[in-house]
């Protein structure tokens, strides 16, 4: 290893991997470009002074003859262009009271956050499409995870035209959500939508679904589940076809009552994914808004934490708020995971 | 996205990255003017690009390409938000909605002309010859003060869409005459003279089932009187319901009248509420879907054509579709009148309407090759020869010597309605908080609209936040 001759390496010397000089002259630069020049300008200095930062990183790593972390380096670079620079520098804003379609920006500390959360006027809002958040995500999970376990079980066996049918359950899936939500906007119609035509002639009265929240809310449930059932069917299906059939057969001889097997045998080759359905369908849930926009705009109090952040930060340009709203966010999603996490984990280490 | 695509946006991105590592300059040679536009997808713009691709020459010998992005109306406001916003600084010349001036002059996206005006005493000309509600509603930051972002690019008012068909059936004048003691409005005239008390009349009369008779036929679906905007989404029941606040003698936030003006006692106010409670009590006469809160200008559009409704208040913009009989089952048996007004305590009556259409505005990275190319294109549009093929066309003019010619009233069946409801035409706040107030308002009505309460309660509502708002903006002392 050559690592103790680079680290005894001077500071002032001039080298292409004398990263620390780098840091140190790039710092230095940065804050002269940042003062002195138009930020149009400076934002690209400093942007090429990072890179080049970078780059004595990977000569550096390079001499010492550390491999591995090179062959990360793009990935890490890519996540951190794309991914951390980002979520920094939209924390950053988060303590600032800027709008988008505004030039001016002045510190304001925790302010945004006490807003979002305590403001009498804007408050409400946020603590309104949050529960409604919860609430669909409850819904629209339990009932995706419901259908998409029966249609799996039923999917497992074999029957005449399987094929083809499974192909079709899948088909929603694929569809892009906006088709879909077009599609149920006419579905629900009242006057143009079969739902309305059939309740009506059933029951000779008027129905107009999406006029009341039970209503509305029902009628986004269905079209995510109608959506995302087959996805959580995919899932099982892959876990009830890995059951090694042996088993099923020992059972058979043994004489097993049929919920004790679906307990003893299928469950614990399924559960695994069951779990990983639930986290996707739940973390994907919490970011509803596309069906809420298409079919109710948040109407009838179906207002979603989602939609509400898209309409404060990108509509009405509210851009340090809408940060502020989704770092709430973010915290509530991370513990909610790690909570969830743990419990998995404990689940698995009990059986 | 397809790979020509992605070759293309690719290509945009570097060329935008190129034109910021030099510091914002941008190239145009002499020979090729590129001029990008965002739009909103109707005939009015389809019109328009149609007619530049066909007809544009520069005076100046450059060859003017018009690139247009024609993006959905729902999604109009957004999209032409997030371009100027995140700085991509893609379009030169935007369609505007006369609202948004505000917002985005303030933010530096939209590009002062006093200086193009007075520098061309052509564009001063015409500029002079447009009616002034036109001119106010779309070219003036502050509102209604001399200083100029906008020229017109299609002006619009709401007018009422009536089945003849219907209203002039023996049958249904007669029953009218019974039920009501007046005259089932037929002619253009007539539903000239409507109030919004007869449009309540006639939605009170029409309200027919399946298998009911309408004008002596069997009815297959159920038939409706009347209908307007009713809709949560962008501006599709505030439009309506300024109309029935300012002809009730209500008001909303008078941003003339800034800083003084208030909002709480104005927005509020027992004249305003009962404007509001007019509005809200049509909608039990209207489709049902209007009591879902999503019957927008698209919808009742659709109802209408798709012939479930007897009148429509809507905008001109959304006419050429329903005479078409490619996609309107009622094609041949419209008349048009004005939108109902309201008598007044003198007997005249009163019809306070909300404008519509947009202007066009050009944004401050334009370089001064486009700007001259941009309003050489605008002076072209503005022109009376121009303005009347583009009327003919479906579009409308608002250039007065265009619509007071004889031959304007001939070109489409509402044009008739046009001149006369220009006087009446009021808009609403064009400052930067413009799209809070909008939405917070939305969301109220549309909480009436869906009978969660009361129109006391809704404008309550709207007057606390925005005076909220508008005091931590300044704008409200």
């Amino acid at each position: 290893m050559t690592t103790a001759n680079a680290s005894t390496q001077p500071l002032f010397t001039i080298s292409a991997d004398n990263w620390k000089l780098a840091i140190l002259i790039g710092f230095f630069a940065s804050v002269l470009a940042a003062i002195a020049l138009p930020a149009s300008v400076s934002f690209w200095i400093v942007g090429i002074i990072a890179a080049l930062i970078a780059a004595t990183f990977v000569v550096n790593a390079y001499r010492r003859k550390y491999y591995g972390g090179l062959l990360v380096a793009p990935a890490i670079a890519v996540l951190f262009v794309m991914n951390i620079f980002p979520l920094l520098w939209s924390l950053g804003l988060s303590f600032f009271a800027y709008q988008s379609n505004q030039q001016s920006i002045r510190f304001v500390g925790l302010n945004n956050y006490i807003k979002v959360l305590t403001n009498d006027i804007t408050a409400p809002d946020n603590w309104d499409a949050l529960i409604n958040t919860a609430m669909f995500v409850v819904f629209t999970v339990s009932a995706q995870m419901i259908v998409g376990f029966l249609l799996a079980l039923l999917f497992a066996k074999q029957f005449p035209l399987r094929k083809y049918l499974l192909i079709l359950v899948l088909t929603p899936m694929m569809l892009s959500v906006v088709a879909s939500g077009v599609f149920f906007t006419y579905y629900f119609d009242p006057t143009f939508g079969i739902l309305s035509y059939v309740m009506g002639n059933i029951t000779g009265e008027q129905f107009i679904l999406m006029d009341n929240k039970v209503g509305a809310v029902a009628g986004i449930v269905f079209a995510d589940a109608w959506m995302w059932s087959p996805f959580v069917m995919l899932l099982v299906l892959a876990g009830l076809v890995s059951v090694p059939k042996y088993l099923y057969e020992a059972a058979a001889i043994d004489r097993v009552g049929s919920w004790r097997r679906f307990w003893t045998i299928t469950f614990p080759y399924i559960r695994g994914l069951l779990m990983l359905a639930l986290l996707f369908r739940t973390i994907e849930a919490f970011k509803l808004a596309d069906l809420v926009i298409l079919l109710t705009k948040g109407g009838n109090d179906t207002m979603t934490i989602s939609y509400h952040l898209i309409r404060i930060a990108n509509e009405q340009n509210k851009t340090s708020e809408g940060a502020a709203i989704s770092y709430v966010m973010l915290f509530m999603v991370i513990v909610l995971t790690n909570l969830y996490l743990y419990l998995a984990n404990r689940r698995s280490q009990e059986s | 996205m397809t790979v020509m695509k992605k070759v293309k946006s690719l290509a945009t991105a570097a060329g935008f990255a190129a034109t910021l590592m030099v510091g914002g300059a941008t190239f145009a040679s002499a020979e090729d003017v590129t001029l990008t536009m965002a739009v909103p997808d109707w005939p009015p713009t389809r019109i328009m690009k149609k007619m530049f691709d066909e007809q544009y020459k520069s005076k100046t010998g450059n060859t003017v390409k018009l690139e247009v992005d024609f993006i959905p109306w729902p999604d109009f406001y957004t999209r032409v938000n997030a371009s100027l916003t995140s700085g991509e600084q893609k379009y030169n010349f935007a369609v505007s909605d006369s609202q948004w001036l505000g917002a985005f002059i303030e933010g530096g996206y939209f590009r002062k002309i006093n200086d193009l005006i007075d520098a061309d005493p052509e564009l001063k000309a015409t500029m002079d010859s447009m009616h002034p509600s036109i001119v106010a509603a779309y070219s003036t930051y502050p509102h209604k003060t001399p200083n100029y972002y906008g020229f017109p690019q299609f002006p619009d008012v709401l007018v009422n869409f009536v089945r003849k068909d219907v209203v002039c059936s023996e049958d249904e004048q007669k029953g009218f005459m019974e039920k009501f003691n007046a005259k089932l409005p037929c002619t253009g005239e007539e539903l000239d003279a409507m109030t919004w008390d007869d449009f309540e009349n006639v939605g009170k009369f029409f309200q027919r089932k399946k298998g009911d008779k309408l004008a002596g036929q069997v009815l297959e679906d159920d038939f409706y009187g009347i209908a307007y905007q009713a809709g949560k989404g962008y501006d599709f029941s505030s439009m309506q319901v300024n109309g029935f606040v300012w002809q009730n003698g209500g008001n909303i936030w008078d941003e003339t009248q800034a800083p003084k003006g208030q909002a709480e006692g104005v927005v509020n106010s027992a004249e305003s509420v009962k404007g509001l409670d007019q509005y809200l009590r049509m909608i039990q006469y209207m489709p049902p879907v209007a009591r879902t809160g999503t019957m927008d200008i698209f919808k009742s559009d659709e109802l209408f054509r798709e012939g479930k409704v007897a009148m429509n208040v809507n905008w001109i913009g959304l006419g050429e579709a329903s005479l078409d009989p490619k996609s309107s089952k009622v094609s041949d048996k419209l008349v048009f009148g004005l939108a109902p007004g309201t008598k007044g305590a003198d007997g005249k009556m009163v019809r306070w309407s909300n404008i519509g259409g947009q202007p066009f505005v050009l944004t401050t990275w334009t370089t001064d090759t486009q700007i001259k190319e941009a309003v050489d294109f605008v002076k072209w549009w503005l022109s009376p020869e121009i303005q009347h093929q583009f009327a003919a066309g479906g579009g409308q003019s608002a250039i007065t010597a265009v619509y007071e010619d004889p031959k304007y009233v001939g070109y489409r069946p509402w044009n008739r309605a046009w001149s006369a409801s220009l006087e009446w035409q009021k808009d609403v706040w064009h400052v930067p908080q413009f799209y809070d107030l909008l939405t917070q308002q939305q969301d109220q009505l549309d909480l009436a609209i869906t009978g969660k309460q009361d129109a006391k309660t809704t404008l309550d509502n709207i007057a606390k936040y925005q005076q909220n708002l508008l005091k931590e903006a300044g704008l409200i002392e």
